[in-house]
């Protein structure tokens, strides 16, 4: 358990030395709620009292983007639609920092002198890249609020809000993203080049959905070749199409994309349906946040075995 | 504890090739071994596994008692190849981050430790734009921060000016005065005669010399002797030694040439035989260098 402490201390240490650290905070923590403080601004101003707002609907539109809940809202939200999506970007950056430098430096033969356990040295960085991530979030939840405070004076914002769901919304996205982590600190210490891993990490989840995408959307599972004909004759074709429910990405992402509807239906000001088939995708349908943490579970189990496991038997060259 | 370091048949194989075959030595508390052997031997391989980095392939290290990987681990300080640092950091910030990794680092002994490398007026600059030199004084540093009981160095003086070496060697001296057990590797073999008492060799992976190093050197003279001779006929001398199918060695108008030592007694007495006039006869003392060279190429065994 002390060894375990000194890795966190030591990691600590080092993160807060990383100039890459600040230039997450400063985007998150003020570039993000200045630009959405910045729109609410200019929908208020262009829109406000036109005929666009015959209704009276720009003050909702205004309030559920720049209040303080709308901006702090869109602190959790806004970084997972971006792609890749800024919780990624974190993530790939937190594993090269506190993984891939230590191959790059050649620093594992100096870690692992001044710590010879091993698994209380990759707990201990799991553990420092979940607290980085939760700092960040937790940062970018009240600069939100703190943007959106600013803008009460001179926008008609106020404070309401669902707070508790909110919190509990950020707390789940940050229980989700030990997976992430997780699969972001396998791949960078499985590739020997930094680089290699962060863009595995980017792209990989992306690219095996996308395959299967491509091979339903071509092939489908109908028994048009022997591999259907094999997966007819073993039942599994209703599981493989349900494979979708399973992705890495679209449960990944479920907290932080679960208020999208709301919001949407919020600014919908036009008072027409949400056409549900066309933003399936974007408000990640069908997905619910229990199914989302049980699947996000059993990939973070899968990940850390395989890192824990892999990292136990590495010999450094 | 009877050693502070134990090899027992410690192997590593890469596929069919042994870097390190069937190892075994013990090196008593407060000892200071040079471990030598040329370049790819198996000497950081040897030393990787007894520091927990790689694991043997076959027979096991102990260091302090204890199997390695293991917690006495943490009372040993390293240097192994490359001394390596995070390069945005300052030397000084190298130290403290090391110190918190290991733990139980008192106040002070990163200063201390500066102070004993003489790094105190660029610890505050980052290591990217340290020289070769000072990257390997800090790594020395950093190897002694917790008081280590055993220290594995690699190649310490490696790249190192004739100035850093001697300075390395002082503060290795210092450091076995406080009864530190050392273990050093070099192929820079002057750097190791300098500083220790016992050698361990090493070549293809095997150890073919384990003992003293004046044993080292009288062995190595048991071999073969190295004559310088001067002659009034120089060309002559040469020929002479050549049909006696030695391989002479000419610089200016002196002649060197190694000889078995059962032909070296009758060396002078048959070459004036042969009508050659020796004017100047001389046989130079080995270094461990030569020494080493010789049973080396003797395919020593294990002593």
């Amino acid at each position: 358990m002390r060894g375990f402490a000194h890795v966190v201390r030591a990691e600590v240490f080092k993160v807060l030395r990383k100039r890459r650290t600040y230039v997450l905070a400063g985007l998150w923590w003020g570039l993000l709620p200045a630009l959405v403080l910045f729109v609410g601004r200019l929908v208020h101003v262009n829109f406000g009292g036109t005929f666009v707002d015959e209704s009276g609907g720009i003050a909702l539109v205004v309030q559920e983007i720049a209040s303080p809940y709308g901006i702090a809202r869109i602190a959790l939200i806004g970084p997972a639609y971006v792609s890749p999506t800024f919780y990624m970007i974190v993530v790939a950056l937190l594993a090269a920092l506190l993984i891939g430098e230590e191959r790059g430096h050649a620093m594992w033969k100096t870690v692992l002198v001044a710590q010879p356990q091993r698994f209380p040295v990759m707990a201990g960085k799991v553990s420092v890249a979940m607290l980085a991530l939760g700092v960040l979030m937790l940062g970018a939840a009240t600069s939100g609020a703190l943007f959106g405070a600013l803008g009460t004076t001179f926008l008609p914002t106020t404070w309401a809000g669902d707070w508790t769901g909110l919190a509990w919304l950020y707390a789940l996205q940050w229980a989700f993203c030990l997976a992430a982590v997780l699969f972001a600190f396998l791949m960078v210490f499985l590739f020997k080049n930094i680089a290699l891993g962060v863009v595995t990490v980017f792209f990989l989840p992306g690219l095996l959905e996308g395959l299967y995408t491509l091979y339903r959307a071509t092939v489908g599972f109908e028994p048009v070749n022997r591999l259907n004909v094999l997966f007819q004759a073993l039942r599994l074709q209703q599981r493989l199409e349900a494979i979708p429910q399973y992705f890495f990405t679209s449960n990944l992402y479920a907290p932080a994309r679960s208020p999208v509807a709301d919001l949407v239906r919020a600014v919908n000001t036009g008072g027409g349906e949400i056409p549900q088939d066309a933003l399936g995708q974007l408000l990640g349908a069908g997905i619910t946040l229990p199914h989302a943490a049980a699947v996000m579970a059993g990939y973070a189990v899968v990940f850390g075995i395989l890192l824990f496991w892999r990292f136990a038997r590495h010999d450094v060259e | 504890m009877d050693h502070a370091i134990a090899a027992t048949s410690l192997t590593k194989r890469y596929g069919r090739v042994a870097a390190v075959d069937d190892v075994s030595f013990e090196i008593a508390p407060g000892e200071i071994v040079g471990f030598l052997g040329p370049n790819g031997a198996g000497k950081t391989t040897t030393l990787r596994m007894l520091a927990g980095l790689i694991r043997p392939s076959r027979g096991e290290g102990h260091v302090l008692g204890q199997r390695v990987p293991g917690n006495s681990l943490r009372d040993v300080g390293t240097m192994i190849e490359e001394p390596s640092f995070y390069p945005y950091l300052s030397g000084r910030d190298n130290l403290r981050h090391a110190a918190l990794l290991h733990g139980g680092v008192e106040p002070g002994r990163i200063d201390a430790m500066l102070a004993f490398v003489k790094m105190e007026a660029a610890a505050g600059k980052r290591v990217r734009a340290y020289s070769q030199g000072m990257r390997q004084r800090l790594a020395l540093a950093r190897a002694l921060l917790w008081r280590p009981r055993v220290l594995l160095l690699d190649e310490p003086a490696n790249g190192l000016d004739p100035v850093g070496i001697a300075e390395i060697r002082e503060n290795l001296r210092a450091v076995a005065r406080e009864g530190v057990t050392v273990l050093v590797s070099s192929h820079i073999l002057a750097e190791i005669e300098k500083l220790v008492d016992r050698i361990l060799a090493i070549e293809k992976g095997r150890l073919v010399f384990d003992g003293p190093l004046e044993r080292l050197l009288a062995r190595a003279e048991a071999l073969a002797y190295r004559y310088v001779l001067r002659a009034t006929d120089v060309e002559a001398l040469e020929r002479v030694l050549r049909e006696a199918g030695l391989a002479p060695e000419r610089a200016g108008d002196l002649v060197a040439v190694e000889v078995d030592a059962e032909r070296a007694d009758a060396l002078v007495s048959d070459l004036v035989q042969a009508g050659v006039r020796i004017t100047e006869a001389r046989r130079e003392s080995d270094d461990l260098e030569d020494a080493y060279l010789r049973l080396v190429q003797a395919d020593a065994r294990p002593a």
